[in-house]
């Protein structure tokens, strides 16, 4: 056997080893077991000891291409701030997106759960400017939102009165593509106190585990893994939530089955490394010879 | 009956993943298309979600009853951006980019001293006599921290003991971009069995059983 | 005076959110808000800039039926087309329907599709390119298996139980070291970048010096 050719096989075939890795699981799952970790404990834990007298902020700061990852994610976690009766304060700071990701996600849920528009939850839309975004609601939400996602204005909707301006909310949840993020651990967080959750991309988790030990962020949900051990926690804790993920349409899009297409995957691609640097040393070997 | 839309998600799904036999007029249609709707897509959600509710509700419906006449400082200067495109007086942009970019370096210094060095400097002035295992991971943590910066200092050359650091530097640099190397495969794959998810259970399933 | 004000204006305005950092009088703070407030307005009519930009190349590129040009005029429909039911969706309820209908099933399985094309590369530059040449690519491997096996059930089953642990350790210490330093660095750079631009020293920003 040419080993050398090896090396150099047409990229295609390694293509087509990947598609059919990806979508064996699809067509017929595994069903493997999710082991949570502390930093995506740590957001159930806090979500378990709020209630109704607490407001939290879901920040839907990512777009179509971080759907697979952070949609599940935020079903999970939409679920459990409604199951707790928290008052949901739901925006979008991303543009390419981020409002239909929020429209979508929240619309699904909240037939799951019997709720009031403007007095359990609102969805208050996208907003341009960022960071001035995150400084103004500080002073008023609503003032930065004067009207909801549907054109509705804000400043007499019941749930408003409960979440005026940060000192009124008990915790931010950013599920966040890129640096947006970041800006609620570096600029909300130290500036104006309010704990911050975020559920990112695994891109970005690397990096964010450092604003998770420097206490910027209280918990850090990594990816599609992340999701996946939220959801575990969540199933574990509420029999209706297991239900619900038991159902057809929801087991197929939840992150506990993309788990299987990530193992396969990740196993072949490990495969390829391992079998690659061997044929490497082998030639290289052959070569010095 | 698969609705309209579906097709019309999985055969452009189609014309970009047809890129990874070989480029062809297929993907380049549905790039094409998707570089043009995002644009525009850009413009429609600025005017409905900030420009109106923020700027133009406000000079409509509050004008001479209740307006706050300092929103017209606003409205002009990005108005003022737009002046880039008219050569004669392109300059007037400036003044505009001039708040833009002021407003927002004065935020990102801020952000950057208080929101990060200040917290990660803190974070690393750990406890090393006591705690067990957790003096050695936090002796490991400053070894790392300090390294890694050190690596990052150019202005002296990297010999001696500043090169043996910055060698320890570059281990840990190594081991970030090793664990990043495995993070950003699992986001892709998710991207991927998202997609083939997508093909196989909202379209191909329903199309086999009718 | 063409310049001369933009840059006493960066230098007021960029000053302005640092000193009302510092100082809690109600006065600092107000005129803050208001610079808050205002700049989520010019935001808004600074995004589309780059629409406008694209539509002047294309326009150009296809008057002078230059190479790809077809294509452009695709660009042009799709940006004319969302751009408009997006302005009326401001306005009425049926187009914000034809404005979501249209990112659905397009923009949205669009952008997906692009970057799920990434995984193909990835899994293919891990064959071709990744080699434990030295000890820093070694360590390299070795991080990135760890932790690839480590964020997979197969990799507990495997391991007994000691992949996750192992995985979560190498993210908590080493790799949070580095990436702290990393932080802490490009932190250093970029409030030294936003310090050089309030004082006038980086000018890039206000275009090129011929007026």
């Amino acid at each position: 056997m040419n080993l050398k050719k090896m090396l150099f096989i047409d990229r295609r075939i390694i293509y087509l080893l990947v598609a059919a890795g990806a979508l064996y699981p699809i067509i017929r799952p595994i069903g493997l077991p999710v082991i949570p970790t502390k930093p995506v404990a740590a957001l159930y834990d806090a979500v378990e000891k709020m209630g109704p007298e607490n407001a939290v902020i879901v920040s839907f700061d990512y777009g179509p291409s971080s759907e697979p990852e952070l949609n599940p994610m935020a079903g999970a976690i939409l679920r459990h701030l409604f199951l707790r009766k928290i008052k949901v304060v739901v925006l979008a700071l991303f543009p390419l997106g981020g409002n239909e990701e929020a429209k979508s996600e929240l619309n699904k849920v909240v037939d799951e759960y019997d709720l009031q528009y403007g007095v359990d939850y609102v969805n208050l839309g996208y907003k341009e400017g960022g960071q001035a975004v995150m400084k103004r609601m500080a002073i008023s939400i609503a003032d930065v939102f004067p009207v909801d996602v549907d054109g509705r204005p804000t400043a007499d909707m019941p749930i408003m009165a409960q979440a005026k301006n940060y000192s009124d909310i008990s915790l931010l949840i950013s599920l966040a593509t890129g640096i947006i993020g970041e800006w609620w651990a570096n600029l909300v967080n130290p500036q104006f106190g309010v704990p911050v959750s975020v559920g990112c991309t695994a891109v970005s988790a690397p990096k964010y585990y450092a604003y998770l030990r420097a206490g910027q962020m209280m918990s850090l949900l990594g990816g599609l893994k992340g999701a996946s051990e939220y959801e575990k926690l969540l199933k574990d804790g509420y029999a209706s939530v297991r239900q619900t993920y038991e159902k057809p349409e929801e087991k197929k899009a939840s992150a506990t089955t993309g788990m299987d297409v990530q193992s396969i995957v990740h196993v072949i691609i490990i495969a390829f490394i391992v079998f690659g640097n061997v044929i490497f040393f082998a030639t290289r070997k052959e070569g010095s010879k | 009956m698969i609705p309209i839309g579906i097709w019309v998600n999985a055969l452009l799904t189609l014309c970009i993943l047809s890129f990874l036999y070989k480029d062809n007029p297929f993907f380049r249609f549905a790039e094409s298309l998707f570089a043009g709707l995002s644009l525009g897509y850009y413009i429609g959600l600025t005017m409905q979600n900030t420009l109106r509710p923020n700027l133009l509700n406000p000079v409509i419906h509050e004008f001479g009853v209740n307006f706050n006449y300092l929103l017209i400082i606003p409205a002009a200067l990005g108005i003022l951006l737009y002046f880039r495109y008219i050569p004669r007086i392109s300059w007037m942009a400036r003044i505009a980019l001039a708040v833009y970019v002021g407003y927002y370096s004065g935020v990102t210094l801020v952000q950057k001293l208080h929101g990060e060095i200040l917290p990660q400097a803190r974070d690393t002035v750990l406890p090393v006599t006591h705690g067990g295992a957790n003096a050695l991971w936090n002796i490991i943590m400053i070894i790392g921290v300090f390294s890694v910066l050190i690596y990052f200092y150019f202005s002296a050359e990297h010999k001696g003991a500043l090169g043996r650091v910055s060698r320890v530097g570059i281990w840990f640099l190594m081991i970030s971009f090793g664990a990043s190397f495995g993070y950003t495969v699992m986001a892709r794959v998710s991207l991927l069995m998202g997609r083939f998810s997508f093909l196989v259970n909202t379209w191909i399933r329903p199309m086999i059983s009718g | 005076m063409k310049r001369t004000v933009p840059l006493v204006l960066t230098f007021i305005i960029g000053m302005y959110p640092i000193f009302a950092f510092f100082v809690p009088h109600r006065i600092a703070s107000d005129l803050n808000d208001r610079l808050d407030t205002w700049l989520i307005i010019v935001a808004a009519f600074a995004l589309p800039l780059g629409a406008v930009n694209v539509f002047m190349i294309n326009l150009s590129k296809i008057s002078q039926r230059r190479k790809g040009w077809p294509y452009s005029i695709v660009i042009l429909a799709g940006l004319v087309v969302m751009g408009s039911i997006g302005i009326a969706g401001a306005y009425r309820q049926d187009s914000i329907g034809q404005f979501q209908y249209l990112f659905q099933n397009i923009v949205s399985p669009l952008q997906s599709t692009m970057f799920s094309l990434l995984s193909f590369y990835v899994a293919s530059a891990a064959y071709r390119a990744f080699r434990a040449r030295n000890l820093d690519a070694g360590i390299l491997l070795v991080s990135a298996i760890v932790v690839m096996m480590g964020r997979i059930p197969f990799g507990d089953m495997l391991s007994h139980g000691s992949m996750t642990p192992l995985s979560e350790w190498l993210m908590t210490i080493p790799n949070t070291a580095a990436q702290r330093g990393i932080i802490i660095g490009a932190a250093l750079g970029a409030a030294s970048m936003s310090i050089r631009i309030i004082l006038g020293i980086e000018r890039t920003y206000l275009g090129s010096g011929k007026d």
